[in-house]
């Protein structure tokens, strides 16, 4: 991975930048120096880390307005970043860039029982929202595993799915108005505080959520509440092999359940969390499911003789249902605690969040077997099932010289995999520098060009977060001047990063 | 009353490379080109001058449909009665429930297209609980401005990579692209259906019950005020989903309901008459010199915001859906220009959207067809739209007037 090279001349203006900086925020806010810069230079891929230039931390829309107008007018790089759990590395700060960090803005503006909408400042943690509005009965939906720490602002910005988002969806359905800025300093709102407060615009809200902080930051965010589920119930399924497993998953589906959730754990999960909360799984396990149920008692308690037949039907070992939120937590907890017992067994890992049809899982699943041999790297298998996100988790030892290289290829050609199955290269996790390169094995060039004929719509100077996304700047000087018909390349000559 | 583009030609080609080049020749030609389907809501949206009409009625084709999977993707002309229809043999439906609105503009509701409901963006009832057309549009195929043929978004139920773009073109009224294929995800249709029905109270009380209601989870997909023929208004309330769950469901909301003195209930066909009633405005009858008008604001200002416009005169009839979330009225064409700015005004006091569905040209021209927006969303918007039509050959001014055109800029 390589990021374009940085500016040597905005560098050395950091001080002069630090100073102009300074006075929209206060000396306190701005980071200098470089020991206190560190923890910054890297998000939640700690395989990738640079620099930045400078961190300011804005604690108003104003002050983050001034900012951005200051960096656009002083032609410098900005990164927008809310708590760095970023797993694309979209983040990743740049040496000639400031980085912009959302923490300070962290209030919830209004809690708007009657409308269920709550308007809130974007360094927000997700599960503050849920948190502020659990006595008036209601929830925000999207809950990725993040969300203790990662910010509404960042969600936003990476349109985060999360355990539930198979029958709730994922942030773009939750939220129904925005304020940003963009990079010019200029104040945008757009939708509202209400269903269909958008009516007769175009969907700028809806490309500014995902886009990983390229076309504006944004200061403030109107979630929709919905009412807590009354009860929630999980099978835990267990199988003797993978495939079969994964065709639960299309029967399930298949017999019009939609359910809260439907995760995937293979026997290497397992034995990770067996060592780790002392508890064994029955031996002839392969592969677990474990398939959440939420509504009425009565429309739940139905579902789950649906689901138990279904399982039994697709040849599964055993059945296990929680009667108690104790329970249902208890078998959660396997699944929570997954990502922490395959850290254990490894000195480090590698995780990407291809997302393919669901029909197509056994035949992913195997390319995966197939190339853990090709690379030498062990790996294990834990992830959304009722989407088809598949989350493996490639086992590797970066003191081992060539060792990253080897899960970062390994990953990658999981992800042409899936788009190959016919699905895409992130279900939840975003592009970032990690999957920027392989975005044109996804889309044409044509369709590159018009995702970034939009990036120039809002931001022709290539300011925010560049180097993410793309894996060529978008020249958008060049674009509507030149155009060359039936496909050809149009811009074979752009270097690549 | 209402109609769009004197045009000269109407082109219906059946490939998207045909679409990509009439599209490309009419840009190199310098031509504008009002985009359609199958041309059933012509008057909604501001009047399109073009030279010729592009109608994509003729992309009619299922690319495939993977029940299992939840996903189908077909050609933007493939009728929505057609679609419906495939989907319903495998139990499935369209959660957004597409309102045709062809009884509006006095055309054929059999001939309205999947993309036209992915363009106008239209959401019916459901959209409370369900979501809008945006949720579920998973991915898109278009031609550009400049002939390109694009694809965005894909068939995967999450899907982060890149730009949304099919999000964008969504509710675009064809300003963005010619969509050629949409590939959109269905759910399994609920089981069971029924609605409960009982005679409408104040509209401050009802829209405290429809409140009172969505901060339940009992999965009530519609909660609507409809007036009725005589003038009387009723309030209808949808519940979906299982047998059992209806059945208990049902429980709870009559109990709800006893204080009002109950409600009588509509079981699964009947339930579903009603409904689409609702979703087509039936109910609003409006006169062929009537102006038409949607109105989406907070629930909360519903009562009053009413109470001030029938004042005022702006409105004469009129129902609620979204629970309170939108009111559809009727204006009666008499002095528009004096009724359209005020009643514009009212609903942008508040912070509320008012679209006209409806309205003869002269007005949808001078006025706009959709709320204005900020200076600065216009002009990111007008940017966004060169971005993929920099000659601005497609459906031009069909969104947003000129600035010059404005009559209350």
């Amino acid at each position: 991975m390589q990021m374009p090279q940085p500016d040597q001349s905005v560098i050395n203006r950091r001080e002069t930048l630090a100073a102009g900086l300074t006075r929209i925020v206060g000396a306190q806010w701005v980071i200098v120096d470089e020991a206190e810069r560190r923890p910054y230079q890297c998000d939640g891929i700690t395989a990738y880390m640079a620099m930045p230039l400078l961190v300011v931390l804005p604690g108003s829309t104003d002050e983050l307005r001034q900012v951005l107008r200051f960096c656009h007018d002083n032609a410098v790089k900005v990164v927008p970043r809310g708590s760095g759990t970023s797993l694309s590395g979209g983040a990743l700060p740049l040496e000639d860039g400031v980085l912009l960090v959302t923490s300070r803005l962290c209030e919830i503006l209004s809690i708007d029982r009657e409308n269920r909408v709550a308007r809130v400042q974007p360094g927000v943690p997700n599960i503050k929202i849920s948190e502020a509005v659990h006595h008036l009965g209601l929830c925000y939906m999207p809950d990725p595993s993040s969300q203790l720490i990662s910010t509404i602002g960042g969600n936003v910005a990476e349109n985060s799915g999360g355990v539930h988002c198979l029958k709730y969806g994922v942030t773009a359905n939750h939220i129904l108005g925005i304020e940003a800025v963009l990079i010019t300093g200029e104040v945008i709102r757009l939708g509202g505080a209400f269903l269909g407060g958008a009516e007769g615009e175009l969907d700028l809200m809806g490309v500014l959520t995902g886009s990983e902080g390229l076309l504006a930051v944004v200061t403030e965010i109107a979630v929709r509440l919905e009412p807590l589920p009354e009860v929630a119930r999980v099978i835990s399924m267990s199988f003797p092999s993978v495939e079969k497993a994964c065709e639960c998953v299309g029967a399930i589906i298949g017999a019009g359940i939609i359910p809260a959730g439907l995760e995937f754990m293979d026997r290497k999960v397992l034995d990770a969390v067996a060592a780790l909360i002392r508890e064994s799984f029955d031996s002839r396990t392969e592969a677990l499911l474990l398939c959440e149920l939420d509504g009425t008692a009565v429309e739940v308690d139905a579902l789950v003789q649906v689901v138990n037949d279904v399982a039994r039907s697709q040849g599964a070992i055993e059945t296990k249902v929680s009667t108690t939120q104790e329970e249902r937590e208890r078998i959660w907890s396997s699944r929570k605690l997954a990502f922490s017992a395959i850290g254990k067994l490894c000195p480090d890992y590698y995780c990407t969040d291809g997302t393919i049809p669901r029909n197509k899982l056994p035949e992913v699943l195997n390319k995966m077997a197939q190339l853990s041999e090709q690379y030498g790297l062990d790996y294990a298998n834990c992830f959304h099932a009722g989407d088809g996100n598949l989350h493996p988790i490639i086992m590797y030892d970066a003191a081992k010289p060539g060792d990253l290289e080897k899960a970062e290829a390994f990953g990658a050609d999981v992800l042409i995999a899936c788009v190959d199955a016919g699905g895409v290269l992130s279900g939840e996790h975003g592009v970032g520098v990690e999957k920027r390169d392989l975005m044109t094995h996804q889309f044409s060039e044509i369709d590159l060009q018009q995702q970034q004929m939009v990036k120039c719509a809002f931001d022709p100077g290539e300011l925010l977060n560049p180097g993410k996304v793309f894996p060529t700047t978008c020249r958008c000087a060049e674009f509507g001047r030149m155009h060359v018909h039936k496909g050809n390349l149009r811009f074979a000559d752009i270097p690549r990063f | 009353m209402t109609q769009t583009q004197a045009d000269t030609t109407i082109q219906r080609p059946a490939t998207v490379q045909d679409v990509a080049d009439i599209i490309m020749d009419a840009a190199q030609a310098g031509c504008r080109l009002a985009i359609t389907g199958n041309g059933t809501r012509p008057g909604l949206g501001n009047p399109v001058t073009a030279a010729g009409t592009l109608s994509l009625g003729g992309l009619d084709k299922i690319d495939f449909y993977d029940p299992d999977d939840l996903v189908i993707r077909a050609g933007a002309g493939i009728t929505l009665d057609e679609l419906e229809a495939i989907l319903l043999a495998k139990g499935q439906y369209l959660p957004f429930e597409p309102p045709r609105y062809a009884a509006l503009y006095g055309t054929d509701p059999r001939r309205c297209t999947l993309g036209g409901a992915v363009a106008t963006a239209l959401s019916g009832p459901r959209r409370i609980l369900s979501g809008a057309v945006r949720d579920f549009v998973l991915g898109v195929e278009g031609v550009n401005g400049q002939g390109d043929v694009f694809k965005a978004g894909g068939r995967t139920m999450k899907n982060v990579t890149g730009y949304d773009l099919a999000k964008l073109v969504t509710g675009s009224h064809g300003t963005l692209a010619a969509l050629t294929s949409v590939t959109i995800k269905v759910l399994p249709a609920p089981r069971a259906e029924i609605s409960l029905v009982l005679p409408a109270a104040g509209l401050a009380e009802d829209t405290a019950l429809f409140s009172a209601i969505r901060a339940l989870p009992l999965g009530v997909g519609g909660l609507a005020r409809r007036m009725n023929d005589g003038g009387t208004c009723e309030v209808v309330i949808r519940v979906e989903g299982t047998q059992p769950g209806v059945a208990g469901n049902r429980q709870v909301l009559e109990g709800l309901l006893q204080k009002r003195g109950g409600a009588h209930v509509l079981v699964q066909e009947e339930s579903q008459a009603q409904w689409a009633d609702i979703r087509e405005l039936a109910c609003l009858h409006p006169r062929a010199d009537e102006l038409v008008w949607r109105v989406n604001l907070p629930a909360t200002a519903v009562t009053e915001f009413v109470a001030r416009a029938r004042e005022a005169g702006c409105i004469n009839r009129f129902f609620i859906d979204w629970a309170g979330g939108v009111v559809f009225s009727t204006m009666r064409g008499v002095q528009p220009e004096v009724d359209v700015l005020r009643y514009r005004k009212m609903a942008e006091s508040i912070g509320a959207k008012a679209t006209m569905l409806r309205a003869p040209c002269a007005v949808l021209t001078r006025f706009g067809a959709f709320p204005p927006t900020s200076s600065g969303v216009a002009a990111l918007a007008a940017r966004t739209r060169a971005a993929f039509d920099p000659a601005g050959i497609l459906n031009p001014g069909r969104m947003s007037l000129q600035p010059q055109e404005q009559g209350h800029a």
